[in-house]
């Protein structure tokens, strides 16, 4: 699997100008507002924002699961434009060339159906003999830590501990030796022991195999140990766009940064209030004029209000914020701390 | 000495399971000889795991289950010796809030009358005038708006819904809050305004607060002492900087070490120390956590 060429030049995944608007009683809503993004060839990358923000839509949109109503921009996958595939075209990228984790194991798996039945399905229905897509499955399965995998293949998702359920989905997810993997709040449902150990077997994994990670999560811890490159979300819009380093030491950016703030941690001092953003997000039915997050935003100006800041890098700035304020942002030394 | 206002000595509650179709009948122990107390303006975290039993105490102190075992003294009362309406008066001194505010606000009801009902039930403030005051006190209070009296609670997002809740937790004056992960449901951006709201409430109105939590950046950013629960016991109970200072179980050094931080350099030292350490013990079983199949069958 290492040897997999990445010679068609460019990212594995790159999302361009992407709008998504979904059909409600009240009209035509916009979920996402032309999102740019890209996973490289075996680049871990993550979303981050918060509900509403667009990102598990994004996810899905990627694997060509939204309803929406409306959909424009481009989602090329291996320089394959996939808004324009037919219908079976996208079901062997699903599965087979794109591979997904879900929050909840068990609601995305059939409860009446043996494990290993159910991983070793992805492989017979594209024609992989019963018996040696099922010694794969059961190969795969004791790879992502289930013991006795030979037995265990033959036990039903509620014989499975929430951990090793989700374990049970990542064997999903990569038996057809996808290229990229999408993980949506693939831990949030855990409790943090099992959650640190799922982690850990992923970012195994997708070294070993050499895979493509895009990573969706509203935890900034989670994310600052699993990604390489970071995309922060917020009402339908890329904020900001940076390696993970970067986004934790020097955002430019005034809503990652308030985030940041009202994180109440896990060692230091402990301030007596924790900073926090103020208002609510804003409604998609509703939004605000210029930034949709101005009126939340203690350095906004006058220009806020009245024109959608772009994902630019500012002149002096080292990665791309679409913040009005960016550049002045930029030149303070140590905005945060 | 101050009298604390909570004290739960020997708390014990089995449930049975099994039983039925041949099988034998055996009992779970979700509360396991569980003690603690608070002082009054104390802020205490009950932490764990799911199947901890955490809220299993809380329901058990608050009565809203019996426990099989063991005393809750509340306000210097034996409050599972009460019965009746005086079980219900003293009771009235404590408060829950609850973590879901979708489904704990009945959806056909006015803000007003949500934050009133209770003063309804209880008798407290007769007279729609006095209870309308009070109602507009505590919407400030908990940081609302009067023209938000009158809407019902789809109108309303998460946080504002959690504001509503606690707004009807303090509509009896209590002087204990049981807040059941408060935060838990929320987005980072509204779960530090409702974090500050409970410190506010707290030094303002010298309550005392159980908090109740799996989150333990959380608990340790709210809570003067800690008690850290596991399969229905209480591992170590000591204060904030001692517990995530100087840990004395392994178990709490363990659940302390695999908080993911948002600091990337740091956070990649901890997943390799951490990795390190699962690999040296690969020959054992990993640290899952057991039976949580049995754990939420146990759950009323």
């Amino acid at each position: 699997m290492t040897g997999r060429d990445d010679m068609d030049a460019g990212p594995l995944l790159d999302i361009r100008d992407l709008t998504l608007s979904f059909r409600t009683g009240g009209g035509l809503v916009r979920a996402l507002n032309g999102v740019n993004l890209t996973v490289g060839h075996r680049e871990r990358v993550g979303i981050v924002g918060e509900s509403g923000s667009g990102k598990s839509v994004t996810a899905q949109a990627v694997l060509g699961l939204v309803p929406a109503a409306e959909v424009t921009g481009e989602i090329r996958f291996a320089g394959e434009n996939l808004l324009a595939v037919p219908q079976e075209r996208m079901r062997q990228v699903r599965g087979k060339e794109i591979g997904y984790i879900f929050q909840d194991p068990l609601s995305a798996l059939d409860p009446v159906r043996s494990i290993g039945d159910q991983i070793s399905e992805t492989l017979r229905i594209r024609g992989v003999r019963k018996a040696e897509a099922m010694r794969r499955s059961i190969d795969l399965l004791g790879r992502v830590g289930v013991k006795n995998a030979k037995e265990r293949a033959r036990d039903y998702p509620h014989q499975f501990s929430g951990g090793m359920r989700q374990r049970v989905m990542i064997a999903m997810a990569l038996v057809a030796e996808p290229r990229l993997v999408i993980a949506d709040e693939p831990t949030t449902a855990l409790d943090v022991r099992v959650q640190a150990q799922v982690l850990d077997l992923l970012l195994e994994l997708a070294e070993e195999r050499g895979l493509s990670v895009l990573f969706i999560t509203h935890d900034l811890g989670v994310l600052s140990g699993f990604a390489e490159r970071v995309v922060v979300m917020y009402a339908g819009r890329a904020m900001e766009q940076c390696v993970t380093d970067e986004l934790f030491y020097g955002s430019i950016n005034p809503y990652t940064l308030g985030l940041l703030e009202s994180l109440p941690r896990i060692d230091g001092e402990v301030p007596r209030r924790l900073t926090t953003i103020g208002g609510q997000p804003p409604s998609p039915a509703h939004p605000p004029s210029g930034c949709p997050f101005h009126p939340r935003c203690r350095y906004a100006i006058d220009v806020c209000a009245a024109r959608v800041p772009t994902l630019l890098t500012p002149p002096n700035g080292s990665h791309p914020s679409a913040c009005h304020r960016a550049q002045w942002l930029a030149e303070q030394p140590g905005v945060l701390r | 000495m101050t009298e604390p206002i909570l004290e739960v000595t020997g708390l014990t509650k089995e449930f049975p399971i099994g039983g039925g179709f041949g099988r034998r009948k055996e009992t779970l122990v979700a509360v396991d000889d569980v003690s603690f107390s608070v002082l009054p303006g104390e802020v205490l975290g009950l932490v764990g795991e799911s199947g901890s039993g955490k809220s299993t105490t809380a329901r058990c102190v608050m009565r809203l289950i019996e426990p099989t075992r063991g005393t809750v003294r509340f306000a210097g009362e034996d409050l599972l010796a009460l019965r009746g309406p005086r079980m219900r008066r003293v009771r009235r001194g404590m408060q829950m809030v609850f973590q879901d505010p979708y489904s704990s606000l009945d959806p056909r009801m006015k803000v007003e009358d949500i934050i009133a009902e209770g003063m309804v039930i209880h008798h407290v403030r007769s007279g729609a005038a006095a209870r309308r005051a009070r109602v507009r006190e505590l919407l400030e209070l908990v940081g609302l708006r009067p023209d938000h009296l009158t809407r019902r609670p789809a109108n309303f997002s998460g946080g504002e819904r959690q504001r509503i809740g606690i707004a009807r937790a303090l509509a009896l004056d209590p002087r204990l809050l049981i807040c059941d992960e408060p935060v838990a449901s929320l987005d980072v951006s509204i779960q530090a305004q409702i974090l500050n709201l409970f410190k506010d409430l707290q030094q303002e109105l010298g309550l005392s607060i159980v908090y109740i939590a799996h989150d333990l950046a959380t608990v340790r950013h709210l809570c003067d002492r800690i008690a850290v629960m596991r399969d229905g016991r209480i591992q170590e109970i000591g204060d904030r900087d001692q517990i995530y200072g100087a840990p004395r179980s392994e178990y709490t050094k363990e659940l302390i070490e695999a908080v993911p931080i948002p600091d990337p350099i740091r956070q990649r030292e901890k997943q390799e120390r951490g990795a390190a350490l699962r690999r040296a013990a690969k020959a054992g079983p990993p640290a899952e956590v057991p039976t949580p199949a049995v754990a939420k069958a146990a759950r009323p």
